[in-house]
């Protein structure tokens, strides 16, 4: 009887809309129009120009060519590896970097915080161009340049920074280091002020240490931020390709050659527009892949 | 100030002596983190010749602003240019704080059929690479639409992020859901608790929202340099990139024009400081 | 109650995005649809208003000044006919032609490179103009200069000038290093002798020779040397992929020599574009490469500036005389020089073209690239008109720039010795040839520069990534 009557509600919630359904769709309803728009539509559109050898005048429509190309690339292993470890040196540390800068700025004043807020944001405001323009004098190869020129201070050899496969992609990873965090201290702030402080006082009347307080408290009310920034930073961090695209061009032996680089290419260099719709939705599917193991693994207990 | 430090109330000297020390590292590490910063603005005060910038002094030898007048001396849009800037970034940021909010809400608060596959597929438009959309959003703007050179153009792509509702719903989803239910019991529907309840505890994330927003308007390139072929329409960004000396051998100026289009950036971070830095006591609102 | 507000919540807001799409859309739609049936009505009359619009780079240093001027010299030849430019940087322009074509809707004219046109002729949109252009427009110009727009019998643009890659010393340095220059701008020199002159000229000061091959600028050392290796072009006159041969294999033992004897260093696999000049003006370096036709004027203009000691000039600069030379000849093989043209193509949009707008095209595009217009560019570059109209109006510049009389025999002779263009390769071949290229003859060239391959091991994965996309019958082998 129980269940019978179970099964009849489900049946019933399957059919009929809820309120809370409506909220849902009516709080939804704009964004998803814009999403439909120019997101969706787009996507389905590249979606059938991968499977072509796109021409403006009239496509040929050339079955999983494309994908077979893409496949049989070394190039295009290559430039999944490359983008592998850039994500790995970069994405995480720039979290925890990002996370303990934003812990030392709460103890301040207000004013003081916002001041080192501001620090720490002013590279994200300024044009990547210029600053890259900026790190390539930084890395000026010549024992003259402004890196090497410090580093002779300390006795250490004069070093090739984007010339060399060894050093290259360090180069890019320390430089992505320095200069992207700022966005993501200001979002952990965010978070963190948001945790109430009668949680600490609570956990003070229990003679809580201070790493206790951090590790019981903090970390797993931060948790949902700290999804949101693994997930678009490994985003950001899969299409990268500005970064090599201004300092190495993807060299030298394709040692930082990243996909994002590799798809700009064919998308406007060669004109291969089908190739490069293709290798953009196989990284898709592995930064969905990726983004779904995060959520698996990090979103547990976190209401998704 | 958070209670996660120990206030050390007994010895306050303690306190001092900490919090200099945390000062001294995080100055450490602002040095490096503004570095590049520091030696573009420098760099900006040298002479337009070309190449002449590359000299690894790391203090200014000579000062002059004939950079940034090459700058305004050569366009009749400039002053155009900055408010179409301004136009996109503001309509861009309401769009966002009101439409990303409410999406972000329901995502993590309100219980609908599709929500997960909403959501995931959401998710999944931050994942496409722009180089593949960038050509079917033109033809759907330009060929179809014949929305080339307009503000909604401009906006629209942007009007709502996928970036935008993540962010809101990450925020949203560690609110106690306890106010909620008492909010419904007290007989309010789902938009007054957004309105009265979900809004002032958000302020902070919708500050920080707002101002990542315009600032990716404010910067943004590509997507306006397509949709323009007119000087009046184009933004600051695009006018810039355009001049002459976007030849990247005329160090100075570029960095003069750089310097040039980050600076509303920092002052609208200044003087918005105050709002996205109060701390939202639930505790409070509770009461 | 409170499903009723919702539903209407929910209507309203998706009412409000639509008409906001939908209004803009409809507006605007209906007002181009009525544009464009009033264009197609007044079709018939040839002197009925039209637009012409034009996506340019700043290909000389005053040029985007200058095309108000022309618009109005255009406009007053022309009544009936507006000229509407659109600027963007070099990077830019490319990447919104690129957009743009592949979305079916590039502008009329935009100035497209030499090399570029087979990949824009292959989408079909790059308009053939030999049925275009009469029969007197296309007699003013030099028939050398039209064959890099040449792709098997179209003509896909009409070019502005041609610029002769060479390298470029300075006066004082190579003078010091007992270097005859003057022998070496007339007669050319063999590689040895290039060898032995960068060697003499390396001192603790300076470098005997830089050039810039941070990123992809590798690409251009390899060619311009390559050309002078007795390879003008990656195919030979069979088709067959030309840098599978021995020389190219032993051209590479050659610059990596150069590297080893120290008079290069090898960090310049990481020395970009405004380095090298840079380099050139502070006296870091003897001979740099690649050099431009206009450096001339710049290294001048900064001699003038420390002259004036006003402190204008670049920092740490010394007086300079730029003195152009030609590559080293390689194996015996004669002088080469690599030109590369630039110039103005033709677009159509995937719409049918209308045969009234594209003769209005035509004028405009005549315009640009003959006379004034291509005279002004060509001097601002210190380089030659390629047409007659355009050497005539050049002729009448009163500030012209003044040259090196020594420098312009060098530019004219290189120009002569130039490798002829090749509208027999198949853009098919090109295309080819520029992915390989890209993907995998510069990247193991850089390596080859920052010492992490040998000759032997580039040529290697050359020759194999060669027979993967040409076949063992379509490389050349010997």
């Amino acid at each position: 009887m129980k269940k019978s009557g179970l099964a009849g509600v489900n049946a019933g919630r399957k059919w009929r809309l809820t309120s809370e359904d409506l909220w849902g769709y009516a709080f939804i309803a704009v964004a998803m129009i814009v999403f439909c728009v120019f997101t969706v539509y787009p996507v389905i559109s590249a979606f059938f120009t991968s499977f072509e050898e796109y021409k403006p005048l009239g496509s040929t429509f050339v079955a999983l060519e494309n994908y077979k190309t893409t496949f049989k690339s070394d190039l295009f292993y290559k430039s999944i590896r490359n983008t592998l470890v850039y994500t790995v040196f970069t994405v995480p540390l720039s979290l925890c970097v990002s996370f303990i800068v934003a812990i030392m700025i709460l103890p301040f004043k207000k004013k003081v915080q916002s001041l080192f807020k501001s620090l720490y944001y002013l590279p994200a405001v300024a044009s990547g161009v210029a600053l890259s323009v900026v790190w390539l004098w930084i890395y000026d190869p010549l024992p003259t340049g402004l890196l090497n020129s410090l580093l002779a201070k300390f006795g250490i050899d004069n070093i090739n920074w984007l010339g060399s496969s060894n050093t290259a992609m360090f180069s890019l990873i320390l430089m992505a280091l320095l200069a992207g965090h700022g966005t993501q201290i200001i979002i952990y702030l965010a978070a963190l002020l948001g945790v109430p402080n009668s949680f600490f006082e609570a956990a003070d009347l229990d003679g809580a240490t201070f790493l206790q307080k951090l590790w019981y408290i903090v970390i797993p009310l931060v948790k949902p931020t700290t999804l949101f920034l693994l997930v678009t930073g490994i985003i950001g961090s899969f299409q990268v390709f500005m970064n090599a695209y201004m300092m190495t061009g993807g060299g030298p032996d394709n040692a930082t050659t990243m996909v994002g680089l590799l798809i700009f290419n064919n998308a406007f260099k060669y004109s291969d527009y089908g190739l490069a719709c293709a290798q953009a939705l196989v990284l898709t599917v592995v930064i969905a892949a990726v983004s779904l193991l995060q959520f698996k693994l990090m979103g547990e207990d976190v209401e998704y | 100030m958070s209670g996660l430090y120990s206030q050390h109330l007994n010895r306050p000297w303690m306190r001092t002596v900490r919090n200099v020390l945390i000062a001294l590292v995080l100055i450490c590490l602002a040095v490096a983190t503004l570095f590049p910063i520091y030696y573009m603005i420098v760099s900006s005060f040298g002479a337009p010749v070309e190449a002449g910038g590359a000299s690894y002094s790391l203090f200014p030898t000579k000062l002059t602003l004939d950079s940034y007048k090459f700058f305004f001396d050569f366009s009749p849009y400039s002053a155009r240019w900055l408010l179409n800037s301004l136009v996109v970034g503001v309509i861009t940021v309401l769009g966002n704080v009101l439409f990303a909010s409410l999406a972000g809400y329901a995502f993590a608060k309100i219980r609908f059929k599709g929500k997960r596959v909403l959501f995931f597929s959401l998710l999944c438009a931050m994942m496409i690479p722009y180089q593949v959309t960038q050509v079917p959003l033109y033809m759907l703007m330009v060929n179809q639409l014949h929305l080339d050179n307009t503000y909604a153009a401009l906006v629209a792509p942007t009007f709502v992020t996928a970036y935008n509702v993540f962010l809101c719903k990450q925020f949203m989803s560690s609110l106690p859901t306890e106010i909620i239910e008492c909010a419904k019991i007290e007989g309010c529907n789902q938009f007054q608790i957004y309105v009265k309840i979900i809004l002032p505890l958000s302020k902070t994330v919708l500050a920080v929202m707002a101002i990542l927003t315009f600032m990716n308007s404010w910067n943004n390139f590509f997507w306006p340099f397509l949709m323009t072929s007119k000087d009046y329409m184009q933004t600051i960004q695009v006018g810039l990139k355009n001049f002459k000396f976007a030849n990247t051998t005329y160090f100075a100026p570029m960095m003069a024009g750089a310097t040039i289009s980050a600076l509303p950036m920092f002052i609208l971070f200044f003087s918005l400081q105050k709002y996205f830095l109060e701390g939202v006591t639930i505790g409070a609102v509770k009461g | 109650m409170k499903k009723l507000l919702a539903m209407t919540l929910a209507l309203a807001l998706a009412a409000s995005a639509l008409t906001a799409c939908g209004g803009g859309s409809g507006t605007s739609g209906s007002a181009s649809g009525a544009g464009s049936a009033a264009a197609s009505a007044s079709a018939t009359a040839s002197d009925a208003p039209d637009t012409i619009t034009m996506l340019l780079p700043p290909v000389s240093s005053t040029y985007q000044d200058q095309l108000s001027v022309w618009a109005e010299e255009f406009n007053e030849m022309y009544p009936n006919l507006t000229l509407e430019f659109e600027n963007a940087s070099w990077e830019d322009y490319k990447e919104k032609l690129d957009v743009q074509v592949n979305a079916g809707t590039p502008p009329d004219i935009a100035f497209v490179e030499y090399d570029r046109v087979g990949t824009l002729a292959d989408s079909g949109l790059l308009v053939d103009i030999s049925e275009l252009i009469s029969e007197e427009q296309l007699a003013d110009f030099d028939e050398s200069a039209l064959e890099f727009y040449r792709l098997e019998d179209g003509l896909y643009g009409l070019p502005i000038y041609i610029s002769v890659q060479c390298l470029g010393g300075n006066r004082a340095m190579m003078e010091e290093a007992g270097i005859d220059w003057q022998s070496v701008q007339q007669n050319g020199w063999t590689f040895e002798e290039f060898r032995e002159a960068i060697k003499a000229g390396a001192t603790d000061d300076h470098y005997g020779f830089i050039f810039a091959c941070a990123g992809v600028t590798a690409a251009d050392y390899l060619n311009i040397m390559v050309k002078n290796a007795g390879m003008p072009a990656p195919f030979d006159e069979d088709l067959k992929f030309a840098y599978t041969s021995q020389n190219f294999l032993e051209l590479l033992k050659c610059l990596r020599e150069i590297i080893d004897d120290g008079s290069t260093p090898e960090e310049m696999s990481s020395v970009d574009a405004g380095k090298r000049w840079n380099m050139f003006l502070t006296g870091q370096t003897m001979i740099f490469g690649k050099g431009l036709a206009n450096f001339e004027g710049l290294a001048a203009e900064n001699n003038a500036k420390l002259e004036a000691n006003d402190g204008t000039a670049v920092e740490d600069s010394i007086e300079a005389d730029y003195i152009v030379l030609p590559v080293p000849t390689f194996f015996g093989e004669p002088q080469q020089a690599q030109g590369s043209a630039g110039g103005y193509g033709m677009f159509r949009t995937v719409d049918e073209p209308d045969p009234v707008h594209q003769a209005n095209v035509m004028k405009a595009l005549y315009f640009m690239a003959s006379g004034e217009p291509a005279a002004f560019t060509c001097n601002e570059l210190y380089l030659s008109g390629l047409s007659e109209s355009s050497r005539t109006a050049m002729a009448a510049i009163e500030n012209e720039v003044p040259r090196s009389e020594d420098n312009a025999a060098a530019m004219a002779l290189l120009t002569e010795q130039a490798a002829p263009a090749r509208p027999d390769i198949p853009a098919e071949l090109t295309a080819q040839a520029t992915r390989l290229m890209d993907e995998v003859i510069v990247p193991k060239f850089q390596a080859l520069l920052a010492g992490e391959t040998t000759p032997e091991e580039m040529y290697e994965a050359v020759r194999e990534a060669a027979i993967e996309t040409f076949g063992e019958d379509g490389i050349v082998v010997d």
